[in-house]
């Protein structure tokens, strides 16, 4: 656990920062989406925001926008105490804003939700964005794909050329290669100065791109910490097809947590060496093998603990949907940690 | 200056124009059902109608195509109709971005709340204009061409007066906009709300007891018909009108910038 009161002294020394979140808490009745949270995010810096559908991530979001009002606590985006509308309203054309609901008006062509963006808050780089991410503008965004909503919404967050970029969950609905073409983009934008803040509940986004991770749970930050830290402690999802003696063999294997036989397999999360994995997984008649990132919850599961009653989505609506324990299938095609 | 005002005016052109068609092609029939009624004994049509139903509807001189039209039109559709149909259109004005989410990416906008939200209303002058200012010469011209004449300057009148009381629909419309999480929460509040002042006010305007009820009602203070007829109008009704209205946006801005979105 974080020691909150080195974290709020952190954040005292880099009050200038970007972004600084300093005891943020959100209460919806007797709901407490967000508790106490506290960060800093650098100029300049990727910071990823990650926690499990229902975690309080939008909350949290939707505070640092000044569309929901702090319970208690408060946060200043680029200087700007979110609390105060003046203040945040005259910040906010340095901001770049990506909703988790994307939604511009059905009837509307992307071209006129640009040009009506862009009219208020400055349209400098539409055209170069417009080269990268490819949305029909031509056509009524009633028309569009999810992943076309996703990179209108892309080119209006950045076409102002803002400081600070602030995304709820900016890759789902986007193909893998859109997705990588994303991160791409995403780490140019972090070299020309921007300071990037976005969430997600996929783990392997964050290790990809982000230079540093919060991780939220149950509307608390639990963690803070670097990629590295965070990599060496997810672990790997794995998925077997073996006869029986396979199945029994493996089970006997060091570093292997939770493991759950089904019909003609065996699942579980892998926290030992790979190569040792892989060595065992040779001596023995394997059908099929899938190795890839466990669902953040799993990660959570393995090294905080199961909490049912924490384990309650709260705080956030329904509008999530991710790869949930035992589909690892979305985070398996060839991030670091696969095979 | 105004891009919200004027992004939000555009995409209520379409609706606009469809509005004024129909208003528009109503007002000819009624136009046309007046040559066919020439010569009916209207004194005997209507004397077995109560008196409050006769006030409500404004029914007086309608041997008279100045009658005809205040009773038949002006009291049906300016009065009830447009009067709803400003309601329920504010009705939806934020809430319906409220209830999609299209309000994260307004709000993230370098605007401020109070100025979004006037400028979202501002967009309903739109079709509050284009049904006046068209409707209006149709009507003149549906009423020339069957011979009949109406005093230009009355029926400007009566299309000027209509502005103040469709603004307060619409005020009273933004008020359930600002206070709903969802759009048919809002629209349908608003239009109720609308037309039980209206019917309220008909039916308490005989009681004498009770007749200050009447006075809450938006539709007290527009009279369209005697407009028509020869031209009167009380301006106190129409100053009562925008005080009203200025009040209702003054309460949906409070409303507005101290809510969680």
């Amino acid at each position: 656990m974080v020691d909150d009161r080195i974290t709020t002294a952190d954040n005292r020394i880099d009050g200038d920062a970007p972004l600084v979140v300093d005891g943020l808490t959100k209460e919806f009745g007797s709901i407490v989406a967000n508790d106490d949270v506290s960060f800093a995010v650098q100029e300049g810096e990727i910071f990823g925001f990650l926690g499990p559908n229902g975690a309080g991530k939008s909350t949290t979001i939707r505070l640092l926008l000044g569309l929901l009002r702090p319970t208690a606590g408060t946060a200043r985006v680029l200087g700007a105490d979110v609390r105060d509308e003046d203040a945040l309203t005259a910040a906010k054309s340095r901001i770049g804003y990506l909703p988790s609901t994307l939604r511009f008006g059905e009837e509307v062509t992307g071209e006129a939700v640009l040009n009506y963006h862009g009219a208020i808050k400055g349209e400098a780089r539409r055209a170069e964005l417009l080269e990268l991410f490819t949305p029909p503008i031509e056509r009524p965004v009633r028309e569009y794909s999810t992943g076309n909503e996703r990179m209108l919404g892309l080119v209006q967050a950045f076409m102002h050329d803002p400081d600070l970029v602030i995304m709820d969950e900016p890759t789902s609905g986007l193909d893998p290669l859109k997705q990588e073409r994303f991160n791409a983009f995403v780490r140019r934008e972090r070299d020309r100065g921007t300071t990037i803040f976005f969430s997600s509940h996929v783990l392997s986004e964050v290790r990809r791109v982000c230079d540093r991770v919060g991780i939220l749970r149950s509307g608390s930050l639990v963690e803070l910490e670097n990629v590295d830290t965070l990599l060496h402690r997810g672990g790997k999802h794995v998925r077997v097809h073996a006869d029986d003696a396979a199945l029994t063999g493996l089970t006997a294997l060091d570093g292997i947590v939770d493991p759950e036989r089904f019909a003609e397999g065996i699942q579980f999360v892998y926290v030992g060496d790979t190569n040792d994995l892989l060595r065992k997984l040779a001596a023995y008649d394997v059908r099929d093998v899938e190795i890839g990132e466990p669902a953040i919850e799993d990660v959570f599961a393995h090294y905080y603990g199961r909490n049912p009653e924490l384990d309650d989505a709260h705080g956030e609506g329904g509008g999530e949907t991710g790869a949930g324990p035992g589909s690892p299938s979305q985070d398996s095609d060839g991030g670091p940690g696969g095979v | 200056m105004f891009e919200t005002a004027r992004y939000e005016a555009r995409r209520k052109i379409r609706g606009t124009l469809i509005l004024t068609a129909g208003v528009g092609a109503y007002a000819g029939f009624i136009v046309w059902y007046f040559t066919v009624l020439e010569g009916v004994d209207y004194e005997d049509v209507f004397a077995d109608l109560p008196p409050a139903m006769l006030e409500a509807f404004g029914i007086e001189n309608l041997s008279t195509i100045e009658g005809f039209l205040g009773a038949q039109l002006f009291s049906f559709v300016w009065l009830l109709g447009l009067g709803l149909y400003f309601a329920y259109v504010a009705g939806g004005t934020v809430a319906g971005d409220i209830e999609t989410g299209r309000i994260d990416l307004l709000v993230s906008l370098p605007v401020a709340r109070s100025r979004l939200l006037v400028e979202k209303f501002a967009a309903l002058f739109v079709p509050m204009l284009a049904v006046n200012v068209l409707g209006g010469p149709i009507i003149y011209v549906f009423v020339v061409a069957i011979g009949e004449s109406i005093p230009a300057s009355h029926l400007a009148l009566t299309h000027l007066l209509s502005i103040p009381f469709f603004l307060v629909c619409g005020g009273i419309g933004l008020v359930f906009s600002v206070a709903a999480n969802r759009a048919t929460v809002a629209e349908r509040g608003a239009v109720a709300t609308v037309f039980v002042l209206y019917l309220v006010e008909s039916v308490v305007g005989g009681a004498d007891e009770y007749d200050w009820i009447q006075y809450l009602s938006p539709t007290q203070y527009y009279d369209p018909t005697p407009t028509l007829i020869d031209g009167s109008f009380d301006p106190i009704d129409s100053a009562i009108l925008l005080v009203a209205f200025a009040g209702l946006i003054l309460l949906s801005v409070a409303a507005f910038e101290r809510r969680d979105l």
